[in-house]
């Protein structure tokens, strides 16, 4: 025989208490809720944005658990953005030159992804700044040595913003430019005349290849959109510092992943181009500003290809991986780049070779408006 | 009571003004021959068109001011076009002011002056840079054939030339597209 618990039984077990915060300590919770959550955030970011309050210099325990399970959600974050789809990658370390399968959890063993106080000073900057405000009055956010965390929650916040006036703000944070993933994703919003790119070594190992990995996609997305978006460019100061930008960010990461013997965490690059090359969109503004001079916009046309020498730079790595015998010990790890670089091939990479020449020619071909497509 | 005066500033310059623009580009040659032997086959062409060899570089300088470059061993050309005018402008204008603001008026009426010449003079000069610019935009169609062609030439010159060394040459046929095919009995 059962017996039935009363009603003041019930209720004393069941008592959740709610956890108690500061008002400002809560907007900083539903702050990085949002970024977390990305596009399927309830919260209208640009309202979060324009608001503004002041936050305290310090958050009591109950705040800092509330965020710390917040950021747990980052890796979920991270396989909603495509990480959770099955794909290929080249192992690191130990397993250095083979190649893994699956989906990026099944590919890699769990690794901590690192959160330190500098992801509480970004949140309570993005907290208290009054983004609708002019920029001049808005306080600068300086640099300081960021956690693969942190770099993340950069990059969702620069991702949040994309749409919004916020992202100019952002981007000229210098807190925001000492992160390389902000400038992987984001180099077309933080191309600026002179500036220099951190470097890349965080992207290509540990946890920093995992979230490589997982945003590749979106990653191509971002860089096929704005190679688009360059037909429709008009102005070739801005042009040329988008090229310089891009131009860095592209060499350093590929570099650093050729030093790192990953450079399946650069496919996005071919994934991004492949579709302009097979649709014929060259990079070719259509009509530069005619009262510019023509050595400026010149320069600007040999900016606009960026991402082109980039697949110039697939193509000698393609030379070398059909250069990998059977019984090499990157056999596995070169044929998985061979398969991937075929959606550009050897018409692909002498189409790019063209669009490069007639870009510097001395009468480029200009791109006709049929053909260009909306950034 | 003040006495109202009226003062005439008047002012004029003269300023003498340099603009150019310019570009560069690579003329596509390909590897057939040693670098410095192509170098001298396109300097070959080159000569031909009325460029003058100064060492490593073709130069020529047209009538309307074009100046073209080419550097021989890395096949860059440069085109340049400048333009230098002396240019004039001047301005009078008139105020009514109080007698005893007399020296200020007339200070601010000059600097007012100066900086309207300033401006009509910097337009002037914009001016004339689009005119520089429009003016080698026209060239430059003209000039890529011309390069194109002296490119063209230099390459099949250097075709035979890795001909005659590979055997005896039979025949060389080309036709109005511009192919060219050379038969070589081994």
């Amino acid at each position: 025989m059962t017996t039935e618990p009363d009603a003041e039984e019930l209720e004393a077990d069941d008592l959740v208490e709610t956890p108690q915060v500061a008002a400002s300590e809560h907007d900083l919770i539903v702050m990085a809720r949002t970024l977390v959550m990305g596009p399927a955030a309830q919260d209208d970011i640009w309202a979060l944005l324009c608001a503004s309050r002041a936050a305290a210099p310090k958050i009591g325990p109950t705040c800092a658990a509330l965020l710390q399970d917040t950021l747990r959600y980052a890796w979920h974050a991270l396989w909603m953005r495509g990480g959770a789809r099955p794909g290929a990658s080249i192992g690191a370390g130990a397993r250095a030159g083979t190649t893994l399968r699956g989906r990026l959890w099944e590919r890699h063993a769990p690794v901590p992804l690192a959160f330190t106080s500098a992801s509480v000073e970004l949140l309570r900057w993005l907290v208290a700044t009054p983004f609708a405000a002019p920029a001049s009055t808005i306080p600068t956010l300086p640099a300081r040595p960021l956690a693969m965390g942190d770099q993340l929650l950069i990059y969702l916040a620069l991702d949040a913003a994309r749409a919004t006036p916020a992202l100019r703000v952002l981007a000229a944070q210098p807190f925001v430019r000492a992160a390389p993933l902000a400038w992987l994703g984001y180099a077309n919003a933080l191309a600026r005349r002179g500036a220099a790119a951190p470097s890349f070594g965080s992207l290509t190992e540990g946890a920093g290849a995992i979230v490589v990995e997982a945003l590749a996609g979106e990653l191509a997305k971002r860089w096929h959109a704005v190679e688009l978006g360059k037909r429709a460019m008009f102005e070739p100061e801005l042009l040329i510092e988008l090229g310089a930008a891009q131009d860095q960010t592209l060499t350093d990461f590929m570099a650093a992943c050729d030093a790192a013997r990953r450079r399946d965490l650069a496919l996005f690059v071919i994934d991004a181009a492949a579709p302009l090359l097979a649709r014929n969109l060259p990079p070719t503004p259509a009509a530069l500003d005619p009262n510019t001079t023509l050595a400026t916009r010149a320069q600007a046309r040999i900016a606009a290809g960026s991402l082109l020498r980039t697949i110039g730079r697939w193509g000698e790595w393609d030379q070398q991986h059909r250069g990998v015998r059977f019984i090499d010990d990157d056999y596995a790890a070169a044929q998985l780049l061979l398969e991937r670089f075929e959606t550009i091939g050897a018409s692909g990479l002498g189409r790019a070779a063209h669009w490069l020449a007639d870009l510097a020619s001395l009468v480029p071909t200009t791109a006709t408006s049929d053909t260009v497509a909306p950034p | 009571m003040s006495r109202a005066i009226q003062i005439r500033v008047s002012e004029s310059v003269v300023r003498t003004v340099h603009v150019e623009d310019g570009v560069q580009s690579q003329l596509e040659m390909l590897p057939i021959l040693a670098r410095d032997r192509q170098a001298e086959l396109l300097a070959a062409e080159l000569e031909k068109q009325g460029f003058q060899r100064d060492g490593a570089v073709a130069r020529r300088k047209d009538a309307d001011g074009l100046e073209i470059t080419v550097d021989l061993e890395t096949a860059t050309v440069t085109v340049r076009l400048g333009a230098e005018a002396d240019l004039t402008e001047s301005i009078e204008r008139r105020a009514s002011v109080g007698v005893e603001r007399r020296g200020d008026a007339e200070a601010a009426l000059r600097d007012d002056v100066m900086r309207d010449l300033d401006e009509r003079l910097n337009q002037r000069t914009e001016a004339l840079r689009r005119e520089v610019t429009q003016r080698l935009e026209r060239k430059l169609g003209d000039l890529r054939k011309e390069l194109d062609d002296a490119v063209g030439r230099a390459t099949v010159a250097a075709l035979t030339e890795k001909a005659a060394s590979l055997g005896h040459i039979e025949s060389v046929v080309s036709d109005e597209a511009g192919n060219v095919a050379i038969k070589v009995k081994l």
